[in-house]
């Protein structure tokens, strides 16, 4: 039987149809609602000619809509691309283009953004808007981007039929989404990831946390972020409830914990520094969080003593803290002991079933015994195919199983450094190149010192991590200018314009040159040095005295 | 105060230029200049400039949904210390 992530949904469907999959502010969709919704859609992209392996953007917010739709293209034999709405028009109308969307799926708020993109991409990228299932919805027709292109109402969508598709389109294989996450050279790249990569840590993930069909479980990543796999579709494995944060509730860590309140969030899985906010200011002990049961957090080291305060305020629940790159999918795992209260962060320990990994040191050896320090190895069925369209970068992550000499076996190398523990457990200790994660996300220093060198003002640029508690870092840009009249504000718009904004630096620096080392390079272990003598202030740094 | 608090999330907060000139009431909230990465690097400003150090308590909608509303916070937070540094 194929290995498909949509079969998670027709199963789901067909054992606990009345069952909540979606509670996403006003709306409720249930397995069967989801199940034919998502037919309905998939009809829709098959009459737009979605044939198998198109990739189909999602330009929506984490919500029912978008869950329907993305379902509805891998029903269709698609691959989804989560475009996030909040990101600057040229970095969506990059991966619109490098992905080759052939039809963007938007909700209905974004419809004429949508439009827009689709505008800006070669060919006639269609447009199908997704309506909220059970409320009233206007009947406002989206302007038609290109010629040849067409907008697809919601109403067209709702007369297709909802019975299931008469077969698959796709293999096990085939790609499911891409995420694109930040590339060193100065674009972002995207992460290929078929449904076998995907369900080999669904199905380990809905087992680890023990989701059952009982649970309300809730990740505030976005879609385009990798932790959304798990609410998304591990979720969907247990038929468990998908709960969407609502983004008006996402600012203040007080929203969050009267929503988790009154809606009886069962399982958590976030970054940790969400995790942070709600210790030191959600005011825990005022709201009853006994239905709580599983926190778990991934994407950067959560500063322990911040942890200590969570577990502290919030003792119940299991603390489980899991590890893994966006091209592996989660691979290590580790619970935190009851009563935790150490001073080193928690490791990030060891291998997830169906996965092995391995840490290799700097003279090529296996690490073997506690203590020895590498760079972590991932082998198994959860790795990526790839970078789309980049096979050179590819062949860099993707490499020989340097231990496998009988046979050609691809394993990726994460970049993290780590060590083995006395009890197995691997601890996280570093990177090995100058990826940094700022609440989670990955930041390639690369990406934001290309975007300023697209500034024609800009001579040089040096971005470096300045260690932040609550955010993991801030980015400092140090740069150079042609003439003397390019001020922090054209620098700042102009990063804005192209990246994210946890990727836009909080600090700039204008230099007469730039610091060099004998060999003529950046200094930027000078330039670090610097930070140590500065603290920051609100809008840059002041020397400590 | 005014001006000091709506230059700073003018310049730094604001993700879209349409969204200027910032008047004092404009919500935060609803117009989405505020999400939990811009509070917070707000609240880091605030501690620092204006010497105050906020609590769970604090860290509420209602002190946040304009900038007057962030100014009445402050103001009834720390009258002498507002008074002193004007």
């Amino acid at each position: 039987m194929a290995y498909l992530l949509q079969r998670l949904l027709t199963e789901a469907a067909a054992r606990q149809p009345q069952r909540p999959a979606v509670a996403s502010g006003d709306c409720l969709l249930t397995y069967q609602e989801l199940d034919q919704l998502s037919n309905k859609v998939a009809r829709a992209l098959l009459r737009l000619g979605v044939a198998p392996g198109d990739r189909v953007g999602i330009l929506a917010p984490k919500s029912a809509a978008a869950v329907v739709g993305l379902y509805g293209a891998l029903k269709a034999g698609a691959c989804y691309v989560p475009l996030d709405p909040k990101a600057p028009a040229g970095r969506l109308s990059h991966i619109a283009r490098d992905s080759g969307a052939a039809v963007i799926v938007a909700d209905e708020a974004r419809t004429s953004q949508a439009a827009t993109l689709a505008g800006t991409v070669p060919w006639p990228a269609d447009v199908m808007v997704m309506g909220v299932p059970g409320r009233p919805r206007s009947q406002e027709a989206a302007r038609v981007p290109a010629q040849g292109a067409a907008t697809v109402p919601w109403t067209a969508v709702t007369g297709e039929s909802g019975e299931p598709l008469a077969e698959e389109r796709a293999i096990e294989t085939d790609l499911a989404y891409i995420l694109y996450t930040s590339g060193s050279t100065g674009t972002p790249k995207g992460v290929m990831i078929s449904h076998r990569n995907s369900l080999t840590f669904v199905d380990w993930a809905a087992a680890a946390a023990g989701l059952g069909e009982q649970d309300r479980v809730c990740s505030p990543a976005p879609l385009h972020f990798d932790l959304s796999v798990f609410d998304i579709f591990a979720a969907c494995r247990a038929a468990a409830c998908l709960t969407v944060l609502p983004e008006g509730a996402a600012t203040f860590p007080v929203s969050i914990a009267r929503w988790l309140e009154a809606e009886r969030v069962s399982v958590w899985y976030s970054v940790p520094s969400v995790l942070t906010l709600l210790a030191c200011y959600g005011n825990l002990q005022q709201w009853d969080l006994s239905g709580l049961r599983t926190v778990i957090f991934a994407g950067e080291v959560f500063p322990p003593k911040h942890l200590a305060r969570l577990i502290a305020e919030l003792p119940h629940p299991r603390y489980l803290n899991w590890y893994g790159p966006t091209e592996t999918n989660v691979v290590t795992a580790f619970e935190v002991p009851t009563g935790w209260a150490d001073a080193q962060p928690v490791p990030i320990g060891k291998a997830c079933a169906n996965t092995e990994v391995f840490a290799v040191t700097s003279e090529g050896r296996r690490v073997s015994r506690p203590g020895e320090e590498g760079e972590l190895y991932v082998r198994g069925p959860s790795l990526m195919r790839g970078y789309w369209r980049q096979r050179a970068k590819t062949s860099r992550a993707l490499v020989r199983n340097p231990f496998q000499e009988e046979c050609d076996e691809l394993v990726y190398r994460t970049g993290d450094l780590v060590t083995l523990e006395l009890d197995g457990n691997y601890a996280y200790l570093g990177r090995r190149d100058s990826m940094v994660k700022i609440r989670g996300y990955r930041v390639e220093l690369g990406e934001v010192e290309a975007t300023l060198h697209r500034h024609p003002g800009i001579r040089e640029a040096a971005v470096l991590p300045v260690p932040d508690e609550l955010l993991g870092s801030r980015l400092r840009a140090v740069v150079t200018a042609d003439g003397s009249n390019l001020t922090r504000e054209d620098v700042l718009d102009h990063c804005r314009r192209w990246l994210p904004g946890y990727m836009v630096p909080d600090i700039v620096e204008f230099r007469e040159e730039m610091p060099r080392t004998s060999t003529g390079k950046v200094d930027r272990a000078g330039l670090a040095h610097e930070q140590n003598t500065l603290e920051p202030t609100g809008d840059g740094f002041r020397n400590k005295r | 105060m005014e001006t000091v608090i709506n230059d700073y999330i003018s310049r730094e907060l604001v993700p879209d230029a349409a969204l200027l000139p910032l008047a004092n009431d404009t919500s935060l909230l609803d117009s989405g200049i505020l999400d939990s990465l811009s509070l917070l690097r707000l609240v880091v400003f605030l501690e620092e400039r204006f010497g105050v150090t906020m609590g769970d308590a604090d860290l509420l909608p209602e002190n946040f949904v304009s900038v007057n509303a962030i100014c009445a916070y402050l103001r009834a937070r720390e009258p002498r210390k507002e008074a002193a540094r004007g």
